[in-house]
């Protein structure tokens, strides 16, 4: 097998590849595209880790789980969001609105 | 019997908070509860001292504080003293009250005023009962207070407000002095009830000390030089609380104070000395700012401080029973003058003696009381005043100091001068200004009558006629009092040149030769100006602390505002910079927080390389 | 030849990944993205967690991508490509991005399981249903709870108002 610290590596690209998306893209919703991005990244360390270094039990695969239905409940209320926010504005570009200014 | 003794103050208490509770539901009623209540301790004092007798008795309600090894109990010392001061403070009490119903009708804060004249009657009742110096102390601030809040009882007016301020301000300098003297006696582990007072150990230096920090509270309370300040001044009240507070009970209790800690002061013949000397010279000094005064309330506040000044000169002189005496009767014939002079200012609405005149025709009542007060206090055979002011020669002529006699002796003729220039130029004579006088209710006329035979009929019970009985029950002896036909013929004449010298100046408008030459001017113009002691202490403690202060508020605005102000510009000009990182926009404030995980992570990474 | 099967899934994965956030066409992302999560799915596989890579083609590829497509076709005009897809801060935010790439890298490179091998213990799928309903029921309620709310507040809050 190959070792550990390759998935950890791979994860870890995976979550920069998302820190980027989140800092300079201007579409919301490639905003969430990246945010999915750095979950899928969290989970993939849960199941190397579970698979290299786990229990019986399965802690890591039970998280990755749950990561997964989190991830479901934020992206549907972000996507309503965006939706939401275009009716209003007319834009999905996050830098039209600067409504937390003062 | 006598141990029902604590119930006694506990009556006007009561009266206090319901009037405070629901004396705006009352209105009237307030009133009558307080009158109500001070009647009945007036009662219980008459029961008590049918049930004393001679000798004391105390008695503990709780214990109280154990303080460098002295223990102290809330306990009830009922002796011939604390009696006769009982019936003094709740016959007197309930008189003024029953005047103050006529004499505050119609006042915005009618049963405020009753409020306060029962919480004071409660504290003093409680003072005079106190078994030890610490009880008696708060009861003395309760007394202050409750002077202070009458005085200011017209707060509207600013010089009744200052007043008030300065009556308390004054006060509380001898309170701190007496505050210290207690101190002195616990730190010292010696006992604070005045049961065990006399033959203290110790340094003699110290307890003589103490002595004099107790009379310097007394000196407050009872207005006496330097300290008397605040007394005329404190006219600024009510006339009835200036009959009860600063006239009859209130002032008294320094006098009284020194009478409870007699011992302390016989022990050590310094203290003795310093009481009779200040009385002596409050007597004397007062007595002669009473003769240029023209405000009828003025000239008897004056004469209030010459009256304790010389019940302080008897005790000092050793004529305890000649100055606890003068006590009880001046009360009478004070209260009575105050009320008297209230009556007259309710009817011709001025207080100024120049404007009055002929009143007699006009307001017969209050005119022959005011007539019988105004003898007793000038001491005219046989009045009360006359009785207790011979004590009083007796014990001096005793004492063997001519210097101290002859105050005495001075100051009975300048009171005799006074008070009968008081008379005159207001009762008799014609009017000097267009009023419409008129006599007060019987309300008010009332105790002024009853106030009138006491200051008759008090005399004789200190008098040869009774064998002295009054002085047999206040000191505990058998001894008599003899008729002494020198000392009386000696006294009534000095009464009478006083009273003469007032007609022949008043009503027959003779003038002193070289009453205008320059020299005597001078004189007049410092009596006038009451010594300019408020002047001096204008200048010795008012402008230095008013000096002070400006420094102070110089200070505080530039520096340490500035300080606050230049913390305030900075927080300011660092914001200025501090708001553009607020831009509102989620991805800036996504960079920040990413840079600063990546800052944290360098870190972490140093440690781990041990590059930090 | 496992070695090289996980190379492969990897290189796939992080190429589509890249791809997602930086091609132009807002749709042309979602697609890549829907790439990567097939990739993760079959990186799985791999790694002998079969229940799990089958969710995650369920979920994120079934459901999510559908979601998102729907979001990206009732909000933005499609074709407009005139438009920038990147903010003012492109090139700090690039450079927070690779630093702390370098940075976990070095992390990862340091640290002691970097060379760790797979245990031969393998999670089957009896053992992770019995974990959910007996030693994680209570976060796994926790979820349902959390689901009912989001489908809640996506109705509420996306609700024409009239």
């Amino acid at each position: 097998m190959i070792p550990l610290g390759h998935i950890v590596m791979l994860s870890m690209f995976l979550f920069c590849v998302g820190v980027y998306g989140i800092l300079t893209q201007r579409h919301a919703i490639r905003f969430l595209i990246s945010v999915e991005l750095i979950l899928n990244a969290a989970n993939i360390n849960l199941v190397a880790f579970n698979k290299y270094w786990g229990t019986p039990d399965g802690l890591g695969q039970v998280f990755a789980l749950f990561v997964i239905a989190v991830a479901a409940a934020a992206s549907v209320v972000g996507l309503i969001l965006v939706i939401a926010v275009y009716r209003l504005r007319k834009s999905v570009f996050i830098d039209d609105f600067n409504l937390l200014k003062w | 019997m006598v141990k029902l003794a604590h119930w006694i103050p506990v009556f006007p208490f009561i009266a206090f908070w319901l009037n405070l509770a629901f004396g705006r539901r009352l209105g009237r009623g307030s009133a009558y509860i307080a009158v109500a209540a001070s009647l009945m301790s007036a009662a219980l004092s008459v029961i008590v001292f049918l049930g004393l007798r001679h000798g004391a008795v105390a008695y503990d309600l709780a214990p109280w504080v154990t303080i460098n090894g002295v223990p102290v109990t809330v306990g009830i010392m009922v002796d011939s003293l604390a009696v006769m001061m009982l019936l003094v403070v709740t016959v007197v009490g309930s008189m003024i009250q029953i005047y103050s119903i006529g004499y505050m009708g119609g006042d915005v804060r009618f049963s405020r005023y009753f409020a306060y004249i029962s919480l004071f009657m409660a504290s003093m009742l409680g003072l005079v009962l106190a078994d030890n110096l610490l009880m008696l102390y708060i009861f003395w601030e309760g007394v202050g207070v409750c002077s202070c809040l009458l005085v200011a009882f017209w707060y509207e007016k600013p010089s009744a407000a200052a007043a008030g301020v300065k009556a308390f301000v004054t006060t509380r300098v001898g309170d701190t002095g007496l505050l210290i003297g207690i101190l002195i006696l616990l730190a010292t582990g010696h006992s604070l009830r005045f049961a065990d007072f006399g033959g203290f150990s110790g340094s003699e230096m110290l307890m003589a000390v103490a002595a004099l920090l107790i009379f310097l509270g007394a000196m407050g309370k009872s207005a006496q030089f330097p300290l008397h300040v605040w007394l005329p001044d404190a006219m600024e009240g009510p006339t009835s609380v200036s009959a009860l507070i600063h006239a009859a009970t209130m002032v008294a209790a320094g006098v009284y104070l020194v009478a409870r800690s007699y011992v302390l002061f016989t022990d050590h013949p310094l203290a003795l000395q310093t009481v009779a000397v200040i009385g002596a010279i409050s007597a004397v000094m007062a007595a002669s700012i009473a003769c240029t005064a023209n405000d009828i309330k003025k000239v008897l506040a004056y004469s209030t401080i010459s009256q304790l000044g010389l019940m302080m000169l008897a005790l000092g002189a050793g004529g305890y029973a000649a100055g606890t005496f003068h006590l009880m009767t001046h009360a009478f014939f004070k209260a009575l003058l105050f009320l008297g002079a209230g009556s007259v200012i309710h009817a011709v609405h001025t207080q100024d003696i120049r404007q009055m005149g002929g009143l007699i025709h006009k307001m017969r009542i209050t005119a022959i009381t005011f007539i019988v007060g105004a003898l007793a206090l000038a001491g005219v055979m046989p009045l009360a005043g006359f009785w207790s002011k011979d004590e009083i020669f007796m014990a001096l002529w005793q004492n063997g100091n001519p210097v101290l006699f002859g105050a005495a002796v001075l100051t009975s003729f300048l009171t005799a001068f006074y008070m009968a220039r008081v008379i005159f130029m207001i009762f008799l004579g014609v009017p000097r200004a267009e009023t419409h006088a008129h006599e007060s209710p019987a309300v008010m006329t009332g105790p002024l009558v009853v106030l009138a035979l006491f200051a008759t009929g008090l005399g004789f019970i200190g008098s040869p006629f009774c064998q002295g009985a009054f002085q047999q029950f206040i000191t505990g002896h058998e001894e008599g009092v003899h008729l002494n036909a020198g000392m009386i013929i000696f006294s009534t004449l000095i009464s009478l040149a006083g009273i003469g010298l007032a007609y022949l100046g008043v009503m027959r408008g003779v003038k002193c030769p070289g009453d205008d030459c320059p020299r005597r001017q001078w004189l007049i113009r410092v009596v006038e100006n009451k010594y300019y002691i408020d002047e001096l202490y204008q200048f010795l403690f008012i402008q230095p602390f008013n000096r002070l202060c400006a420094a102070l508020t110089r200070f505080d605005r530039d520096r340490i505002d500035g300080a606050v102000n230049a913390v305030a510009v900075l927080t300011a000009a660092l914001a200025r910079f501090g708001r553009r990182l607020q831009t509102g926009r989620v991805e800036n404030y996504l960079l920040m927080q990413v840079a600063g995980l990546l800052i944290l992570l360098l870190f972490i990474l140093g440690k781990l390389c041990h590059i930090f | 030849m496992n070695a090289v099967v996980f190379y492969m899934i990897a290189l796939f994965i992080a190429v589509s990944a890249v791809l997602s956030v930086t091609v132009r066409d807002i749709f042309h992302g979602a697609v890549a993205l829907t790439m990567t999560l097939l990739g993760i799915a079959f990186l799985y596989f791999y790694l002998d967690a079969g229940f799990l890579g089958v969710i995650q083609i369920l979920v994120y590829v079934g459901g999510i991508m559908a979601l998102f497509v729907f979001a990206i076709m009732l909000t933005s005009k499609m074709g407009d490509h005139k438009i920038p897809q990147v903010n003012a801060q492109f090139w700090p935010g690039l450079l927070i991005a690779a630093v702390l790439c370098a940075v976990l890298l070095k992390i990862v490179v340091d640290s002691s399981w970097m060379h760790a091998q797979a245990s031969a213990v393998i999670t089957d799928l009896q053992t992770i249903g019995r974990s959910l309903v007996t030693g994680y029921v209570l976060p796994f309620e926790f979820i349902s709870l959390l689901l009912l709310a989001a489908l809640v507040g996506a109705i509420v809050i996306g609700k024409v108002r009239r």
